[in-house]
């Protein structure tokens, strides 16, 4: 399965973008962030929907993320 | 058994508490934001709800909540955290010594200080503290309730006041909270509490709030679970602020505890304790022997008091040998004491909580009638 992955800046940040992205109806989990994907260590959000939707919902709700990218294969 | 030494500590908990307790241990063993698998990740939701419950009681930002082991650690983290060496600050007469002597060792590293001597007006105390202010004066750090006397500092007026003037207010809400309806929106800088008093958690917990408005500089580094490749403490909050494992089992409990107060309603239980206190000091004044430490201006449930000729710990025992708790000495706030001229005997305190009955006001009452010089 292909999911769009956000690195969060922490695990307080992945749970407060995951309590906000549910109210929306937007499902996502929490993870570890993945190596190879970005630089550093710490937790992601996994998503399946439109990623430029769900980073809009995060910047209007000022939670901090470090990066995003598409195509994550789990 | 009749606990009124809640100041101390509150007892007895909410049996929801003990559930989360017992559930925490149970069930969450997992180390919150260290790991990917479901146990982990799972206890760290659970951290995670607590922490927006306590935000969302305070008005405060999910993040700037930052758990801590009492109220003691989480002053400070946020005195030692803000003061540099040039810098004044001023604390009340009233303070505690989780205050005064973090301040007083601050003060053999260039820091200075000066006291507000808290008077029963209000205004003059807003007077005093706006004529003690200085060009290099970095922060505020007061009580918001006495645990003496049970005061109630201006301390809507006093965050005013700080915004105004650019200073840095760090309150100590260990007895306030719960009980007073405090919100960041008041002006707190940073809001100091312990968990197990007001907020009816187990002890071991406490929470530093911050405004967002200044950082602090960390006196314990070490992992957090983010930024994990940089020798540098992470810099943003929780985080930042809480290197090591934080207490699962107490912030569990703490959750249902704060849950407790407000299915409670704050207003309801600090008008509950009054009523308790009004009796409790109705009945005190009936006592020819005894002296109240109270005056005429804005005060919570904590009552000081001493009996003519009686050490407060030879009363305290009395009491504890019928069942009836109370705390008698100094209550960690020599500063005070002397203040207050009790420095030679100290005061006999009575704290109540909402699992107190009238009652049980009318059997302490009672007890002190029968004691006997011996």
């Amino acid at each position: 399965m292909t999911y769009n992955l956000i690195a969060m800046t922490s695990i307080t940040y992945a749970q407060k973008a995951k309590r906000v992205l549910n109210a929306q109806k937007i499902y996502c989990e929490v993870q570890k962030t993945p190596s190879g994907y970005f630089s550093g260590c710490g937790y992601s959000i996994r998503v399946k929907d439109d990623i430029s939707r769900v980073l809009s919902v995060l910047r209007i709700n000022n939670i901090k993320y470090k990066d995003a990218v598409s195509g994550y294969v789990r | 058994m009749i606990n009124f030494d809640n100041s101390a500590t509150t007892y007895p908990m909410p049996p929801t508490v003990s559930r989360a307790v017992y559930n925490a241990v149970r069930y969450y063993g997992g180390n919150p934001g260290r790991s990917g698998h479901k146990l982990s990740v799972k206890t760290s939701e659970m951290v995670y709800l607590v922490r927006e419950s306590a935000a969302k009681l305070f008005d405060a930002e999910t993040e700037n909540v930052v758990f801590t082991l009492n109220c003691t650690y989480a002053l400070n983290m946020a005195i030692k955290g803000s003061l540099r060496q040039g810098d004044h600050c001023i604390i009340s007469s009233l303070e505690h010594n989780s205050v005064s002597r973090p301040v007083y060792a601050m003060s053999k590293k260039g820091i200075s200080f000066s006291v507000l001597e808290v008077d029963d007006d209000d205004e003059v105390t807003l007077r005093r503290l706006k004529a003690l202010i200085r060009e290099n004066t970095r922060a505020v750090i007061m009580t918001v309730c006495s645990n003496v006397t049970g005061q109630i500092l201006p301390y809507r007026e006093i965050g005013r006041l700080c915004r105004k003037k650019g200073i840095v207010y760090i309150a100590d809400a260990a007895q306030a909270a719960g009980v007073l309806p405090l919100s960041m929106n008041d002006g707190f800088d940073f809001l100091c509490m312990s968990g197990h008093k007001g907020l009816y958690g187990p002890t071991g917990t406490g929470l530093l709030i911050s405004s967002g408005r200044f950082s602090l500089s960390t006196i314990i580094e070490g992992g957090t679970g983010a930024t994990s490749l940089e020798l540098e403490q992470t810099g943003f909050l929780p985080e930042q602020l809480e290197s090591g494992t934080v207490n699962t089992v107490g912030i569990m409990g703490l959750g249902e505890g704060i849950k407790f107060v407000k299915s409670r309603g704050i207003n309801k239980i600090h008008s509950y304790e009054m009523k308790l206190t009004e009796t409790f000091i109705t009945g005190l004044r009936s006592q020819r022997d005894i002296k109240i430490i109270r005056g005429t201006g804005n005060y919570s449930a904590v009552v000081s008091f001493n009996k003519d000729g009686v050490d407060a710990n030879e009363l305290a025992e009395y009491l504890s040998n019928r069942g009836i708790y109370l705390r008698g000495g100094y209550h960690c706030a020599g500063l005070a004491h002397k203040y207050l001229g009790t420095q030679s005997a100290g005061t006999l305190r009575f704290s109540p909580s909402v699992m107190n009955s009238q009652s049980e006001v009318y059997t302490l009452l009672n007890a002190l009638k029968k004691y006997k010089i011996q």
